[in-house]
This record gives structure tokens, sequence and C-alpha cells, in this order.
């Protein structure tokens, strides 16, 4: 049956909530901490501020292209995009940060954020002081190696549709890996939302918004995803990680 | 399904008391004046953020009359002077410049209806100019499906003009009709021939409309049992695809024209009943599918295929089969409803027509839907359209228990099974074919804005049940 229009969403992706002493569950960090013995209260007797940040409503910047760089920060709830305005004054769209994944890792190079950061719905953060963190690093192999992961998963994500890939390509490739990162946060792989705009998307993937509307449309009319409003259900994975491959490679 | 021993006189008399018809829910004295210009806009772009944006159904409202109908209680403008088409056709044009390009441009048209008033107040050139303005700043489907309908009053058609509106893209009519009957045309001051209607019907016929509706009116005054059959059997003759058989609701308070007519003219409860009774069997009995809310269409009618499909909606034009549009009513009181909001343009001319001088949106007042909205508004749109209401797609859907959810609706549907209007069970809460005369009093179970405190004039708003 399809959803009528407004049907209550999917479950908001936040993640279950830590406090002072314990780790969301989500956290980027924790299992790196955790790992090397430290707990929450020790990185704070480390003075690694862990900072629980007031939400960031619809539309309101994070962070700006050319801000000082201090923190990175872990999304706890909601979704994050990234952007750039270029040379033309028209917005390229860098990629979107999920409950778990980490702001403002391509900002260590140069000591200044190299992008925009701006709240798709209700984002709550968790900020971590990177020059404290980094020090931390340096005692703690584990924490170094979750670092240099993230590090690699960043570059990664923005190599990834760097290729000549078909505008159905893309499209599945985005899905799957949404569902992916939605999996590994503990959240449904086959039921989302897609909390950024059609014009994002369009723009994240370099195809025409018409044209991803146009591609949804065919996936769903050949069994692939129902798309209703906002929601997402992935209903033949196997065929829509099969329309993927050229680009996940895996 | 045999309707003939579906309508029980008693249940009847007893439940014919006022009830909103149920294009929208939350029923249009809900919206407010916070709701505005600003609130309309962001539900638009909104709807161009989702993956896939809803297309667009497109109503135009034309409230101009030559003469005035009694019994009639839409928004309208009695006059002659063609100058005031022409002023209201550039003030639409100036609308459709103004909202269309809120629109993502990949949005489809799929549906346009014309409805009044009387739409063909204006000539055929003037809607050509209001056609190809529309075409030029939305995008018109090219699906098969694409309905672009009309409302007809055949007293005003001249020879030629049918096959200029199909020229334009029109291929679906609806036709006043009421009542043949000269006695009552004359009591409502609506003279209409048999000849004039059905040969406005020959040439929709033959210019290639894919559908002619007719309306019909029961309550009218002087109505009586053989002048309305008559009526029926001249209609029914003349097989229009769809019939709509409207209760005349008298509200003389709200509606100035009606205090023309006289009270005791009226037929009484027993005899609107009688009348209702004689038009569900005749057309039954000519193969007319019972659609719901006053509707009936031929079996091969696009409606009943959706009906039976499970694809109809109702909404402010009545039943479609074009669900999940946004819609946008342009005109003085037209209504829209984009995303999960309605919005209302002003009622008076002047107040729409200085907004649109104004470079503003005439939004005179609207409504954001809340979740509680949404549901109840799903559940009502089930019942109207299909009879019935799936109590575990619902929850499954919205994540509540019905029965908790909706434990202060509970006696009131209890009762109803009780007298058989309905069958209450774990699933499905289905209305009975008896019930099924009687949808708007099943709805009015779940109408959140009824069950608080009624106001002197809310009993007043709303015409009869039946």
């Amino acid at each position: 049956m399809t959803e009528p229009r407004g049907a209550r969403p999917a479950p908001v992706a936040l993640a279950d909530d830590g406090n002072e002493l314990q780790f969301c569950s989500t956290c980027a960090f924790s299992s790196a901490c955790l790992d090397s013995g430290y707990d929450k209260s020790r990185l704070k007797a480390l003075h690694v501020l862990v900072e629980h940040t007031a939400p960031f409503r619809e539309g309101q910047h994070i962070f700006r292209e050319g801000d000082d760089f201090n923190a990175i920060a872990a999304v706890r709830a909601g979704t994050v995009k990234t952007y750039v305005t270029d040379l033309n004054g028209r917005e390229q769209v860098q990629g979107f940060f999920l409950p778990g994944e980490v702001i403002g890792l391509n900002a260590v190079s140069r000591a200044r954020y190299p992008c925009n950061a701006v709240a798709l719905d209700t984002v709550l953060l968790c900020r971590f002081s990177f020059p404290r963190m980094a020090t931390l690093a340096t005692q703690m192999p584990g924490l170094q190696q979750q670092l240099f992961r993230l590090l690699s998963e960043d570059i990664g994500k923005a190599t990834l549709l760097a290729g000549d890939f078909t505008a159905e390509e893309r499209m599945a490739a985005f899905l799957v890996l949404l569902s992916r990162r939605y999996a590994a946060r503990g959240l449904s792989p086959t039921r989302f939302r897609l909390t950024m705009a059609r014009t994002d998307i369009a723009n994240y993937l370099r195809l025409a918004a018409e044209t991803v509307s146009r591609i949804l449309k065919r996936f769903q009319s050949d069994g692939l995803v129902r798309v209703e409003r906002r929601e997402i259900a992935i209903t033949d994975r196997a065929r829509l990680e099969d329309a993927a491959r050229n680009v996940l490679r895996n | 399904m045999n309707e003939t021993t579906t309508i029980d006189s008693e249940i009847l008399r007893r439940y014919d008391r006022p009830g909103p018809r149920y294009t929208s829910y939350p029923t249009a004295p809900q919206f407010h004046a916070a709701f505005g210009e600003m609130q309309l806009r962001q539900f638009i772009a909104r709807g161009n953020a989702e993956p896939i944006p809803r297309p667009i159904s497109i109503y135009v409202h034309v409230p101009f009359c030559f003469s005035p109908c009694f019994y009639c209680g839409c928004n309208r403008v009695i006059t002659r002077d063609a100058t005031k088409g022409e002023r209201y056709l550039e003030h639409l044009l100036l609308e459709i410049e103004r909202i269309a390009p809120l629109f993502a441009r990949d949005r489809d048209v799929m549906q346009v209806h014309l409805g009044g008033g009387t739409p063909n107040f204006l000539a055929p050139p003037q809607l050509g100019r209001l056609l190809d303005s529309l075409g030029r700043h939305f995008h018109f489907s090219t699906a098969r499906d694409r309905d672009f309908s009309i409302e007809l009053d055949p007293r005003c058609i001249e020879d030629g003009d049918i096959d200029a509106l199909a020229e334009l893209g029109f291929n679906r009519a609806s036709l006043g009709v009421q009542d043949f009957n000269p006695d009552v045309q004359d009591a409502v001051n609506r003279v209409q021939s048999v000849e004039q209607t059905m040969a406005v019907i020959d040439a929709c016929r033959g210019a290639g409309f894919r559908s002619v509706n007719v309306d019909l009116i029961y309550g009218l005054p002087r109505q009586t049992q053989d002048g309305f059959r008559q009526t029926l059997d001249t209609v029914i003759a003349a097989r229009p695809d769809r019939l709509a058989i409207y209760g005349y609701a008298h509200l003389p308070e709200l509606f100035k024209a009606q205090r023309q007519i006289k009270v005791a003219e009226l037929p009484d409860a027993e005899g609107r009943l009688g009348l209702l009774r004689l038009a569900v069997e005749r057309l039954t009995a000519a193969g007319y599918q019972y659609i719901g809310m006053d509707h009936f269409a031929l079996p091969e009618d696009d409606l009943a295929g959706a009906q039976a499909a499970g694809g109809l909606h109702r909404n402010f034009m009545g039943y479609t089969t074009h669900a999940d549009c946004d819609l946008v009513g342009l005109g003085v009181s037209a209504i829209s409803h984009v995303g999960d909001s309605f919005s209302q343009n002003p009622r008076d001319l002047a107040g729409w027509e200085i907004a649109l001088e104004s470079d503003r949106l005439p939004v005179w007042r609207g409504l954001e839907l809340d979740f509680d909205d949404v549901l109840r508004a799903d559940i009502i749109q089930q019942l109207m359209c299909q009879g019935d209401i799936g109590v575990a797609a619902i929850e499954r859907r919205y994540g509540i228990d019905f029965r908790h959810y909706f434990a202060a609706a509970w006696p009131a549907l209890e009762q109803l099974a009780g007298e058989g209007l309905l069958t209450l069970a774990q699933e499905r809460i289905a209305a009975t074919s008896r019930g099924r005369y009687l949808l708007r009093i099943i709805a009015m179970c779940f109408d959140r804005y009824l069950q608080k405190p009624q106001t002197a004039d809310s009993t007043a708003r709303y015409s009869r049940a039946i």
C-alpha cells in the first residue's frame, strides 16, 4: 500500500544519547577510546572536551568557509550538508553527514574550514577540540588509528563519484551508501528519510534535479525502491546493489 | 449489490442532520488568517524539494453567472456585463504568472478543472487565453489520462463552442441540469430545455470528450416523484458517463438567493427521502455504480475503475482518479491543497484583485495540517472513496492503536454499527450497503472539530446529510 501524504515519518535518525560519562552509541570515537581503556571520564581528565552543542535548526550554519578550525564534530542527530560556493556564485555540494559521522576533517591541513556546513534538519553535534585530540592520539594508538580511518573514509567519499558514471549508477550508489551508513549506526538500512532536498542530491551527484526524480521514478516502477514524499524504502536491495556495482566496486 | 433494499427511511430520517461534505478535512471553517502567502510559498518549496515532487492539479474558479439559480450556494457574481469577464481574466493571468514559477518546472499538470459560477461565462477565445497562459507557465502533462474538465451551463452554449473547447484540450464536461420539470425550473429560476441540454451532450460526444457528467438536485421546491422520475429517465436515456445527485441544502441565512425559495414548496423529509430512493433505484437499474457521496458512474468510466483499484481520490472538485497531486486553486474564493496545507483566496472580488495588483499571492486564510489532521483526513478520504477504513493499515502507517486513539469516537461508531450502518472489525471498519448513503454521518465520528462545543452558527453552516 502506498503511504498517504504526511504519514508519520520513519523514526528520526537519533542515536541513543550519551551523557557526561557514557559515549553515545554512535560516537565515532567511543570504540577507539574504550578499546584503549579510556572512558569518557578519562578523556575529560585529559582535557579533551567532548561538548554537546545546542541544536542547530534547519538552514543554520555550523561553520563557514574560512572560519578558524579548532574542532571536529560528530553528528549525533540530523543531517549536515557541506558545500562551497564557486566563482560563479553557484553552490557545489560536497557531502552529507549522518549521525555518527564526523565533520571538519577536511580542515586539518590548513587550520581553516575549507567549506561551509549547514544543518538540513535539527542537528545535534558533539564537538572535540582537535589540537587536544591530536595530542591524545599520540599517546593512544587506537584513537590514532581511528582518526586515520576517518580521514581515509573522508577522502574516499570525496572521490567516489568522480568517475564517468551514468546517472542511474550514481543514484543507485547514493542510495546504497546511505543505506550502509544508516545500517552502520544501527538504524534501518531499508527505510530511511532523505533529509536533503532534491536539488542538493542532484548537485551532489552532478545531475539535474529533474534527472534525480526521473531515475527514482524508474527505480520505483522497476520495484527497486518505493518513494513516498521524503521516505525511501528499498524494496529490492540486490538489484539496487547491482545497479551501483560499477561505482562501489564491492 | 442490490441498492434498492438499502434505503431505510427510519434510519435516514434520524440522521438527516447537518454535516460537512468533506471535500476537505479539516473543513474550510477551520481555516484561519494566520496562514498566509508566506506559508503557502514555504509549502510549495517544500514540495519541490521532495525526491519525486507531486504533480499538479489546477482548479480555476469563474464566479460569474448570467442569472441567479435560487438553490445555489456557490460563490458567484450575477451579471450580464462581459467586461467583468475580461477584467477577471486579466487578473487570473496575473495570478498564474505569479504562482506558476514557484513550482519546479518538472511538476506536470495532470488535471485542469474550471468551475463556477459559470466557466462558460467566458467565451472560448477567453478560455483559450486562460489555457494558453496555464500551458506556458506550468507544464501540461502529455499523459493519456490527463483531464481537462469544465462545468457548463447548457443555457449559454452557442454553436461551435464545444468544438472550440475540445480544440483547447478539454476532454471532460460537467453539465448542470438539476431538474427538467418546468414547475421546478420556474421555482428555482433556472429554465433549461431538454433539447438544449441534449444538444450539448451530443456536441461533447461528437467533439470526442472522454466523459460527460450531469448534475441533478433532489429536494428542490415543487419536486415530485413523478416529475423527478421523468427527469431521471430523460437523463438516463442520454447515458452520461457520470451523474451527481446532490441533496438541496436550504440555508437561507447563508445564501441570499435561497431566500427566494418558498419553504412551503420544499418537499418534507419523507419527500426528500423518496426522491433519493427513486434516483438510486433508477440509476442502479440503468447500470450505474454508486461511487459515494452523491456520485454515480457507468462501470466503464474511469471513476468506477479507479474505485475498484483503490485509486479514487476526493477533493474540492469532487471525485478524481488523480490521487496525490498538489491542488492549485486560482480565482476568487479558490482553495489550494499544497502538501499538508490548505489555503484559500479571498471570497470577494475586490480583495482578490487588490492582492494581485499589489504583487502578492492572494491568500486570505489557510491551515497547516498537523499529525492528527493528516491521520483523520486519511480515514475520512478512505471512507468517502472506498466506503471503508483499513484499520490495521492505518495503525501500521501512523503508529497508533486505533481503538485507543479514537476512544472518544467509539460510542458513536458502536451506535452506528448497532443500527446496521457499518461493521466494526479488528482489521476494517466498513460501511454497509445501507451506510454507504450516510458516509458523512460515519465520517463525522472522526471529525475532531465537530467534537468541540458547537457555536451557534456551526450547525447552520452545513447542509443536511440526505
